[in-house]
C-alpha cells in the first residue's frame, strides 16, 4: 500500500474558539498503481484536508498516515531525521487554483522548478518538461512564454506539468476543472485518464461532479462531515441509498435513465453508462 | 419596452485581441435573457461594458433610452446591478450587514431606510442569521446571496449574473438559480451569464457568444431545438437533448418519447 | 485555517463598551499624556492604582491584561535591572558579595541544565526563569562551599530601584490602557472612531472617510490573504519547497515563490473589488451617508471631564509641587 490512514482525526480552533473537527476516525488505503480516485463531498465535508494529510503537508492530530512505509503523526515533524520532503515528490499535489504556484518568468523554469528541489539536474528537468508540456496537451513553444498571459485552462495544464515532472508515482487533483467550462473540463480529464492508462499512476480527483465520478472513477470517496462514509465503486454508491443524506446528486446519465423508465412504464434490461448505451436501450424498447 | 438596446458593439483588449465583434442586441424590461458561451467568447467582456466598467471601441449601448457615456454611467449603475463569479472580492464589507449596507451609503440612502432594508433583504436571501458575521464565517454560496441582497436594497431594476455560480459547489448553484428564478417572476430584467446550459433552460431568451461574435440569438426553445448552432456552439448539450437529436437522426419518431426528453431538457 | 481573529476585541457589556469609541480614543490620549507627566514614583502608583480600578469596574479579567504584557515582558525585565544595576545614587539599601566557588558553579551548572530541560513542561515559563535566576542569585550570596573561583559586589542602591520601579509601572499603565481600548472596542468601530476624530484634517486636504474605508476594507482582507498565503506556501511545500532548511540562495528563492503568487492574486483581487464597488455605485470622494452611526451618551461627558481633570490635577501637581 502506497498510502494508509490509520484512524485519523484531524482539528484546528476555530474563529469562535471551539475545536473544529476536520476530518474524523479516517482509515483508508490507497495503492500505488492503477486506480483512478474521486473523491467527493460537499464543501467543508474534509477533502482538502483529506489530501493534504496524503503528502505530510499536514499531520493528523491523533492517528497516523503511512506514506511508502514512513508513519507520519503528531510529533512527526519535531523528529528531525524523517525528511517529509521525498514524500511529496512520490504523492503530487496540484492546488485547485494554478496561481497558487505559478510564480516564474517562463513556464519552462515554472515546470522544472519541482524537480530542481528534489535534487534533479536541470538539463535533465529541461528535457522532462518538453515531453511533459505535450503529454498535457500544449504544444513545445509555450515553454518559452510567460505563465501568467495563459487562459484559465491554459494555466491549469501547465500548473499539472509542474508537479508531473516531479514524477510523482500517485496524482491528486482538488478540483480541478472547477470554473472550466464543459469542453475544457472534458478535455482535462481524458487527459488524467491518459496519464492514468499510458504512465500506470494512480489519479486522485476532488470534484462535485457526479458525471466525472461515474465516467471516469474506478473508485470514489464520499466525506460527509469529516467522515470518510462511503468507499466503493461508483456503480454502488449511486444505488446507494444514504446517497441523497450526503447531500450529492445522481449522474444525469441515471437519472435521465430513471425518469424515462418511470414515465414510460418500463424496465431497461442493462444500466447505460453514456448516451449511445441509453440510445440503444430506447431504441430496443420502442 | 426595451431596457437595454445595444448597437453594433466591437471591443478589444489589446490590437491583436478582439473580444467583442459588432454586437446588436435589445433586452426587454422584465425579461430574463441567459448569455451562453464558452470560455472566452467574451460573455463577462459583454457585462462590463453594459455598467461601463469597459469603454466600448465601438458601438452604442442604451440603457432606458439613455446612451452609455462617461457623463450617465453612475445614472446607468443607478439600474443595474451585478453579481460577479468571485465571492470573495465583492465582498466589501467587514460582515453581512456592512456588505449589504454599502450600494445604499454610496446612494445616499436614510440611515433607519438602509437599517428596514438590510433586515428585509437580508430576509429575502435567508442570510438574517448571518447579519453580523464576518465573510471569513460564510461559504462561497451565502457570500453570493449576501451581493444579491445587496443589489435589491439598491433597488434596481436590471440585474446581471456574471457567472455568479461557477465557483459555486451544486448546492450553492441550486440555491443562486432559485432566486434568479424568484426576482426575475418579481419583475426583475435578468441577464445572466453562464457556460451551462443547464442554467439557462428556463429563462425566455437565449443568446449563444463564440469567439466574440453572436452565433445565435432567440426564444429558448427555439434554441434548443437547433440542433446545428448548438453542436457549433462549443457547448456542451443537456444529455436528454442529445438523446433527443440521436432519435431524430435514427428517425424513430415518437411524440411521447420526444415530450418527455423534452420536459427533462427544460428541468421539469 | 479558520482560526485567524484580527485584534483582540473581547465580548463583555460593562460601561467600557458602551462608551463611545471617540471618547475612549481621547480619554486615552489624556491619561497617557498624565503617565508621562507624573515624576514621582508615589504618584504613578496613585494612577495604576486608579487604573487597576477601572479594570475591576470595567470588568476586564486581569489576566487578559497580563497577555498583552507578555510581549513586552522582555523589554520590562531589561529596563528594570538596567536601571537597578547602573543607577549608583542614593542611600545602599542592600549589598551582598556574590561568590562564585567550585560546589556552587557545578550546582548553578546543574540548575540551569534542569530549567532548559523542564522549561517546556512548565505552564508560566517566565516566572519559572525568574525563580531560576534569583535562585542562583541567592546562591551565589549565600552558600559557597569549595575553594573561590572569584567574587563580587552586589550593590542596589534606593534610587535605582525607585528608577525603575518608575518606569515599569509607566510602562505598565501605557500598555494597560491601550490594551483595555483594545479590548472593549471591536476594530471597526475603533476604525469609525478614528475616522470621526480626524475628520478636522479635511481643512488640509486629507479625507478622513477614505482613509477609514481604506482600513475597513483592509480589516475585512486580512483573514482572506492570511489564508491564502497559507495555500500558497501549502502548494509550493508540495513542489519540494522546504521552507524549514535551505541555504541563503533557496531561501531568497523560497520567498519569491511566495511573493510573486500572491502579488498577483492580490492584484487580481484588487482589480475585482474596485469593479465591484464601481458597479454598486461608490465614487471616490463623494459624501456616504454611513450606516453605522455614534451616539455620545452623557457617561462620555463624564469620562472627558473626568480625564480631564486628571490631566489638569497632573499638570497642577508638576508645576507647582
Amino acid at each position: 500500500m502506497a498510502i494508509k490512514f490509520e484512524q485519523v482525526s484531524f482539528s484546528y480552533p476555530s474563529f469562535d474558539g471551539k475545536n473544529f473537527s476536520a476530518l474524523k476516525n479516517i482509515n483508508l488505503e490507497i495503492s500505488e498503481k492503477g486506480e483512478f480516485i474521486t473523491l467527493i463531498g460537499e464543501t467543508g465535508s474534509g477533502k482538502s484536508t483529506l489530501v493534504q494529510h496524503m503528502n505530510a503537508l499536514i499531520r493528523p492530530t491523533t492517528g497516523s498516515v503511512t506514506i511508502y512505509g514512513i508513519k507520519i503523526e503528531k510529533n512527526t515533524n519535531k523528529n528531525k531525521r524523517i525528511k517529509l520532503n521525498p514524500l511529496r515528490q512520490k504523492v503530487g499535489l496540484v492546488f485547485q487554483f494554478p496561481e497558487y504556484q505559478l510564480f516564474e518568468e517562463t513556464v519552462q523554469k515554472d515546470i522544472i522548478f519541482g524537480p530542481k528541489n528534489f535534487g534533479i539536474k536541470e538539463e535533465i528537468a529541461i528535457e522532462r518538461a518538453k515531453e511533459i508540456i505535450k503529454l498535457v496537451g500544449l504544444s513545445e513553444d509555450y515553454l518559452s512564454r510567460s505563465p501568467f498571459n495563459l487562459s484559465g485552462g491554459e494555466k491549469k495544464r501547465v500548473s499539472i506539468a509542474g508537479i508531473l515532472a516531479m514524477e510523482p508515482d500517485i496524482l491528486v487533483l482538488d478540483e480541478p476543472t472547477s470554473g472550466l467550462d464543459p469542453k475544457g473540463r472534458d478535455a482535462l480529464l481524458e487527459l488524467f485518464t491518459s496519464i492514468h492508462k499510458e504512465l500506470d499512476k494512480t489519479i486522485i480527483v476532488i470534484t462535485h461532479d457526479m458525471n466525472t465520478v461515474y465516467k471516469y472513477a474506478s473508485r470514489a470517496l464520499v466525506m460527509y462531515d469529516g467522515e470518510l462514509v462511503f468507499d466503493g465503486v461508483p456503480n454502488s454508491l449511486f444505488s446507494d441509498k444514504h446517497i441523497t443524506e450526503w447531500n450529492l446528486d445522481l449522474p444525469d446519465i441515471i437519472q435521465i435513465t430513471k425518469q424515462l423508465e418511470e414515465k414510460l412504464d418500463i424496465k431497461f434490461d442493462s444500466k447505460p453508462h453514456n448516451v449511445d448505451e441509453l440510445f440503444n436501450l430506447v431504441k430496443g424498447a420502442l | 419596452m426595451n431596457t437595454i438596446e445595444i448597437k453594433d458593439l466591437s471591443f478589444s483588449y489589446s490590437e491583436d485581441i478582439t473580444a467583442l465583434k459588432n454586437i446588436n442586441l435589445v433586452i426587454k424590461k422584465g425579461e430574463w435573457i441567459s448569455i451562453l458561451g464558452h470560455n472566452g467568447s467574451g460573455k463577462s467582456t459583454l457585462a462590463k461594458l453594459i455598467i461601463g466598467l469597459l469603454k466600448a471601441d465601438k458601438g452604442d449601448i442604451y440603457v432606458d433610452e439613455v446612451l452609455l457615456t462617461e457623463d450617465t454611467v453612475h445614472e446607468i449603475r443607478r439600474k443595474i446591478g451585478i453579481v460577479f463569479q468571485n465571492p470573495d472580492n465583492q465582498f466589501v464589507g467587514v460582515t453581512v450587514e456592512d456588505d449589504i449596507a454599502f450600494g445604499m451609503e454610496n446612494l445616499n440612502f436614510e440611515r433607519e431606510d438602509m437599517i428596514n432594508k438590510i433586515v428585509e433583504y437580508a430576509k429575502k436571501v435567508d442570510m438574517f442569521e448571518y447579519i453580523s458575521k464576518e465573510p471569513h464565517a460564510l461559504s462561497g454560496g451565502q457570500k453570493q446571496r449576501v451581493a444579491i441582497a445587496g443589489i435589491l436594497a439598491m433597488n434596481t431594476d436590471i440585474i446581471i449574473f456574471d457567472e455568479a455560480t461557477s465557483m459555486l459547489d451544486p448546492k450553492g448553484r441550486e440555491s443562486i438559480i432559485g432566486y434568479i428564478k424568484e426576482l426575475n417572476k418579481e419583475g426583475k430584467t435578468i441577464i445572466s451569464i453562464t457556460h451551462e446550459m443547464k442554467e439557462a433552460v428556463n429563462s425566455d431568451r437565449i443568446i449563444i457568444l463564440k469567439d466574440g461574435e453572436v452565433l445565435a440569438i432567440g426564444e429558448t426553445n427555439t434554441i434548443l431545438n437547433d440542433k446545428e448552432v448548438l453542436n457549433s456552439s462549443n457547448l456542451e448539450l443537456l444529455l436528454p437533448l442529445k438523446l433527443m437529436y440521436k432519435l431524430d437522426e435514427a428517425n424513430i419518431k415518437n411524440e411521447k418519447v420526444k415530450d418527455i426528453l423534452w420536459q427533462l431538457s427544460l428541468n421539469k | 485555517m479558520k482560526n485567524i481573529i484580527v485584534g483582540q476585541y473581547i465580548p463583555g457589556n460593562s460601561f467600557l463598551y458602551k462608551m463611545d469609541p471617540r471618547s475612549k480614543i481621547i480619554a486615552l490620549g489624556l491619561l497617557m499624556i498624565s503617565a508621562f507627566l507624573f515624576e514621582d514614583i508615589s504618584h504613578i502608583v496613585y494612577m495604576l492604582v486608579g487604573v487597576l480600578l477601572i479594570l475591576k469596574i470595567g470588568g476586564i479579567p486581569i489576566m487578559r491584561i497580563a497577555r498583552g504584557l507578555r510581549p513586552i515582558m522582555i523589554l520590562l525585565l531589561f529596563t528594570f535591572s538596567f536601571q537597578v544595576v547602573f543607577i549608583k545614587t542614593g542611600d545602599v539599601i542592600f549589598d551582598t558579595e556574590l561568590t562564585l566557588s567550585s560546589v556552587n558553579l557545578i550546582l548553578m551548572i546543574l540548575i540551569i541544565l534542569t530549567w532548559y530541560f523542564t522549561r517546556r513542561y512548565i505552564k508560566s515559563r517566565f516566572l519559572y526563569l525568574i525563580i531560576v535566576i534569583v535562585g542562583i542569585l541567592t546562591m551565589l550570596s549565600l552558600f559557597s562551599p569549595g575553594f573561590k573561583i572569584s567574587s563580587s559586589d552586589f550593590v542596589i542602591y534606593e534610587d535605582g530601584l525607585l528608577g525603575a520601579s518608575f518606569i515599569m509601572v509607566r510602562l505598565i499603565i501605557i500598555v494597560t490602557l491601550s490594551t483595555i481600548l483594545t479590548l472593549t472596542t471591536r476594530p471597526t468601530d475603533l476604525n469609525l472612531g478614528l475616522e470621526r476624530i480626524l475628520k478636522p484634517l479635511k481643512l488640509v486636504r486629507i479625507n478622513s472617510e477614505e482613509i477609514a474605508l481604506i482600513i475597513s476594507i483592509a480589516l475585512r482582507y486580512i483573514p482572506t490573504l492570511l489564508d491564502e498565503a497559507n495555500k500558497i506556501m501549502l502548494a509550493q511545500a508540495s513542489r519540494g519547497v522546504d521552507f524549514s532548511e535551505g541555504k541563503l540562495k533557496d531561501k531568497v528563492m523560497q520567498i519569491i515563490s511566495l511573493l510573486v503568487p500572491m502579488f498577483i492574486i492580490s492584484f487580481k483581487r484588487s482589480d475585482d473589488l474596485a469593479n465591484a464597488m464601481e458597479a454598486r455605485s461608490f465614487i471616490p470622494g463623494n459624501p456616504r451617508t454611513r450606516i453605522h452611526i455614534l451616539t455620545w451618551h452623557y457617561r462620555d461627558t463624564l469620562v472627558m471631564i473626568f480625564c480631564v481633570v486628571v490631566l489638569a490635577s497632573t499638570i497642577f501637581v508638576r508645576v507647582y509641587l
